[in-house]
């Protein structure tokens, strides 16, 4: 093959070109698509926000109070010279190149449209930069500590937000009597047999716990007197989230120090619970109480990790550092009469329900939907995830009812993921909605069918996180005479467990995105308030966006849809994000 | 292991354990048997509402008719499949045009060409592409990519129209083609490539000489796969494509042979069978009436294609897979 083009030519030498051309093709061909999504992501973004109107001045006052400060700690925490030449020479030449290029092209071929040089060195330099530089400053001790800080503020946060909105549809007080009736005697049981030895009271807590609950369930309609939201929500979430942060503080060291970290965070979050409404952001009393206890116990048990370890102790200015900075550049903004953008995506598109008035509009019912849909595919899909790969992979026999079983259900996962997600739709519309009779458009509905979606993309990776467990473990847990129970819980899950986490998260963020089934189930494209029951119609954020995106005029279609888009986009990575980095840490355990 | 008395019990275990060892087993059994469950379901609702529908229109009109309204307030009734496979076909076929090369290539590029660091980069990234909702590909094609397109190439396209939409679908599957053909190269054993340099081939004669024809079979079912994918996709055609079944335009070309047009499919709106489906879905959803009954029928039109091509790619990977 190699000589019939170049038969003249001496031996050895061979045209390189056809191969260089190839091989530029290829690489051509590997980035196109992430360009042009790139480039659609830039677009959408300068939309959301109005980056289009934003005054140059406006620009560089962020960069310089927010962005360039951030930049330098990571440079700081990266203590890498090299790493530090490149970033000032990408930083310098990107900006000449940028300007250049922008400026030949304006010049030659023609007005790019809503982009001007500033923007595209800011989305083509800064961005990408800010990104390798956080990546870099991360692998370093105050850049580990600062991120991991900022890390349990937002994902605290983030989870206190969720179990708030997950209570505007499950009842508080039925909780309340469960977690009274039920939960605490069970853990108490169990603690109790763990620490005097006694295995039937650790046998106990699950009956305890089952018969607690059906007694909540029956004295729920014939109580009628109930502690207040403030309380319940300090007494079954805030108090166990602090107890276990406690102990937690407490097995590392002092016992001074864990009462200062449970107490600490739980004395800050009764006290913003009892004021009332100083958190903004549409967060009540009894909400705020949670948020602040589920964000602040985890900071503080990993802020005593962090001073006792006494390595990368500066990073915890991190979010100081950005606090104040994002301060100073708003207090100069308005110094020097800077005119800002308006951007779409703010503080009340969040909060405010849809409205035909594109400045109004907002997604709160829709974000609310998505939560309590995702909430309970997340609690179905595990279960149904992990006992399906258990099953295939561990109780699995090569013949008789079990083998035959094995080979059908792995046979039937493999055609379930090629099935296109309307007709899992027409299923949850012909056996939920309409069979059962769960109704039209209903949250159960909406989650049960895309638990059955997303179930074969679950059990599929759960079986690899499984598989992946070696079997010299699982041969030690049989030598010493454990059954396959115990061997499954002892030793096979507890090893496949972050596998497993990171492939429902990633599910999960492929059920956030479905819009089809959802359409098909009869869910609203439009509510005007969140759903107060599992059973009420709900509306989800891509159905929003999609029905936004039929809007015929140009504020929502260039303003409120991208605003939906990228929050979506910013929920998915944040997901997406949380899956890889329990990936890598089991990774780096091993 | 004998029966006799004296042998040791090596399974002595109280009826406690072997009851709770025997729950928990089933309890998984119960769990696999779910999935089997689903396959069942979307069987038996997609073929009894079908039945119906097939009782009231034939099914030979079904799929011969040229004619799809299924709203009875606008006159006639007509379940034609014929122009929504039109659609269908032309959303497919362009978005093939874009996936399969470039999708072939990227994994060429990866399991080739690109240095350790580089893939470790370009993986994920290209899994992004297959991460981002569907309706966002859809907002994206109807915001951005159609007045792009309108500006520079084509003045009289129309707002919903099946050429972005088509690209957006053909972006969102490279990534399926990729990584499976990539796994499907990756799996080339090194001797043969070193055979090849050991012949004075170059890197690009291995390439495509000797590591593409022996992935040929992984390469071939992603082909399938992806295609399949494409013809299932839904929102991007719903939002982006609009929602018009009509059937093209013939011209006549010279000696009176008719041809249609690409250029005319392409960007004027249409309608796949996916967007037929949730169209009937967004007006009447109570059961019992005749498009009601149709949007089964078209489900099971889909799954049936969508599993046939399945099976289809299973094969091609299993039966002409290069054991090494």
């Amino acid at each position: 093959m190699a000589t019939d083009n170049t038969a003249t030519t001496a031996f050895g030498e061979v045209s390189r070109v056809r191969g260089i051309v190839f091989e530029y093709l290829s690489f051509g061909a590997s980035v196109f698509g992430i360009f042009a999504l790139a480039v659609l992501l830039i677009y959408v973004t300068i939309d959301a926000f109005d980056l289009a109107n934003a005054n140059p001045l406006w620009l560089l006052t962020y960069f310089i109070t927010l962005v360039v400060p951030f930049l330098g700690f990571c440079l700081y925490s990266a203590r890498d010279p090299a790493v530090t030449r490149r970033a000032l020479v990408a930083a310098g030449g990107g900006l000449v190149a940028i300007a250049a290029v922008f400026t030949a092209i304006e010049a030659f071929v023609g007005q790019i449209p809503r982009l001007n040089w500033p923007l595209a060195y800011l989305f083509v330099v800064i961005i990408p930069l800010t990104g390798y530089l956080t990546y870099v400053g991360a692998q370093g001790r105050a850049g580990s500590v600062g991120f991991g800080l900022i890390g349990r503020l937002l994902g605290g946060t983030a989870i206190g937000l969720a179990f708030t909105v997950l209570f505007l549809v499950f009842d508080a007080r039925l909780w309340f009597l469960v977690y009274t009736l039920g939960v605490v005697p069970a853990v108490l049981a169990y603690g109790y047999g763990r620490i005097r030895s006694v295995p039937t009271a650790q046998t106990a807590a699950v009956p305890v716990a089952i018969g607690g609950l059906f007694v909540a369930v029956f004295l729920r309609p014939v109580v009628d007197t109930y502690p207040t939201t403030v309380f319940i929500y300090l007494w079954t979430l805030a108090v166990p989230v602090a107890v276990a942060g406690g102990f937690v503080v407490n097995a590392r060291g002092s016992r001074t120090a864990a009462l200062a970290a449970a107490g600490g965070p739980l004395a800050v979050a009764t006290g913003v619970g009892l004021l009332g409404q100083p958190l903004g952001l549409g967060v009540g009393g009894p909400n705020a109480l949670l948020v602040v206890a589920v964000a602040g116990v985890p900071t503080a048990v990993y802020l005593h990790r962090v001073a006792d370890v006494g390595e990368g102790v500066t990073g915890l200015g991190l979010p100081v550092l950005l606090v104040a900075g994002a301060l100073a550049g708003a207090l100069l903004v308005e110094s020097f009469g800077l005119p800002a953008p308006d951007p779409w995506l703010n503080g009340s598109f969040v909060t405010e329900a849809p409205s035909r008035n594109a400045r109004e509009a907002g997604l709160y019912p829709a974000i609310v939907g998505s939560v309590i849909i995702i909430a309970m595919v997340a609690a179905l899909s595990f279960v149904l995830g992990v006992a399906t790969s258990v099953f295939l992979e561990e109780y699995t026999a090569d013949s008789g009812i079990v083998g035959a079983l094995t080979r059908m259900v792995q046979i039937n996962i493999a055609n379930l993921a090629a099935i296109p997600s309307v007709v899992y739709g027409l299923l949850g519309l012909a056996v939920f909605a309409n069979l059962i009779g769960f109704g039209f458009g209903t949250a159960v509905t909406a989650s049960l069918t895309l638990s059955l979606l997303i179930l074969p993309i679950t059990i599929i990776s759960a079986q690899e996180a499984i598989r992946s467990v070696p079997d010299d473990l699982r041969r030690g847990s049989d030598a010493m005479g454990a059954t396959r129970w115990q061997t499954t819980k002892n030793v096979v899950l507890p090893e496949a467990f972050p596998g497993i986490l990171t492939g429902t998260i990633l599910a999960l963020g492929r059920a956030i995105g479905e819009t089809a089934p959802l359409i098909m189930i009869g869910a609203a494209t439009t509510v005007f308030s969140a759903p107060t029951s599992l059973f009420s119609r709900f509306s989800a954020m891509p159905m929003q966006i999609y029905a936004w995106a039929d809007f015929p005029q140009a504020e929502f279609r260039y303003g409120v849809v991208a605003a939906g888009v990228i929050t979506l986009l910013i929920i998915l990575i944040g997901m997406n994000g949380t899956a890889i980095l329990l990936r890598n840490r089991a990774e780096g355990e091993n | 292991m004998t029966d006799s008395i004296e042998s040791p019990d090596l399974q002595r275990r109280s009826g406690l354990t072997r009851l709770k060892e025997g729950t928990y087993g089933g309890f998984f059994a119960a769990c696999a048997v779910v999935t089997l469950l689903t396959t069942i379901a979307i069987i038996a609702t997609l073929l009894s509402d079908a039945v119906v529908f097939f009782s009231e229109v034939p099914i030979r009109q079904f799929l011969t008719s040229t004619n799809w309204s299924p709203n009875p307030a606008g006159g006639g009734q007509a379940f034609g499949i014929i122009p929504l496979v039109i659609g269908t076909l032309t959303v497919t076929i362009t978005a093939a045009f874009i996936a399969l090369p470039v999708g072939t290539l990227t994994a060429i590029y990866l399991s080739e060409y690109a240095t350790p660091n580089a893939r470790s980069i370009l993986k994920p990234l290209l899994e992004v592409l297959a991460g981002i909702p569907t309706v966002v590909y859809g907002y994206f094609a109807l915001v951005y990519v159609t007045p792009a397109l309108k500006a520079m190439l084509f003045p009289e396209m129309s707002t919903f129209n099946a050429l972005s939409a088509s690209l957006m679908v053909g972006i969102m599957t490279i990534p399926m083609v990729s990584s499976i053909s990539e796994d499907a190269m990756s799996a080339v054993p090194d001797d043969l490539r070193q055979a090849g340099y050991g012949l004075g081939a170059t890197k690009f004669e291995v390439s495509t000489g000797i590591v593409v024809p022996a992935s040929i079979s992984g390469i071939a079912s992603s082909y399938i796969l992806a295609v399949s994918r494409a013809i299932g996709e839904t929102m991007i055609v719903v939002v982006a494509m609009g929602a018009q079944a009509r059937m093209p335009p013939v011209q006549e070309a010279v000696f009176g042979i008719p041809f249609v047009n690409p250029a005319d499919v392409l960007i004027d709106s249409g309608m796949t069978i996916t967007v037929a489906m949730v169209q009937i879905a967004g007006s009447d959803l109570t059961g019992g009436t005749l498009p009601y009954d149709a949007m089964f029928a078209l489900g099971l039109t889909l799954f049936v294609v969508t599993l046939v091509m399945n099976v289809l790619s299973d094969i091609i990977a299993e039966r002409y897979r290069e054991e090494y």
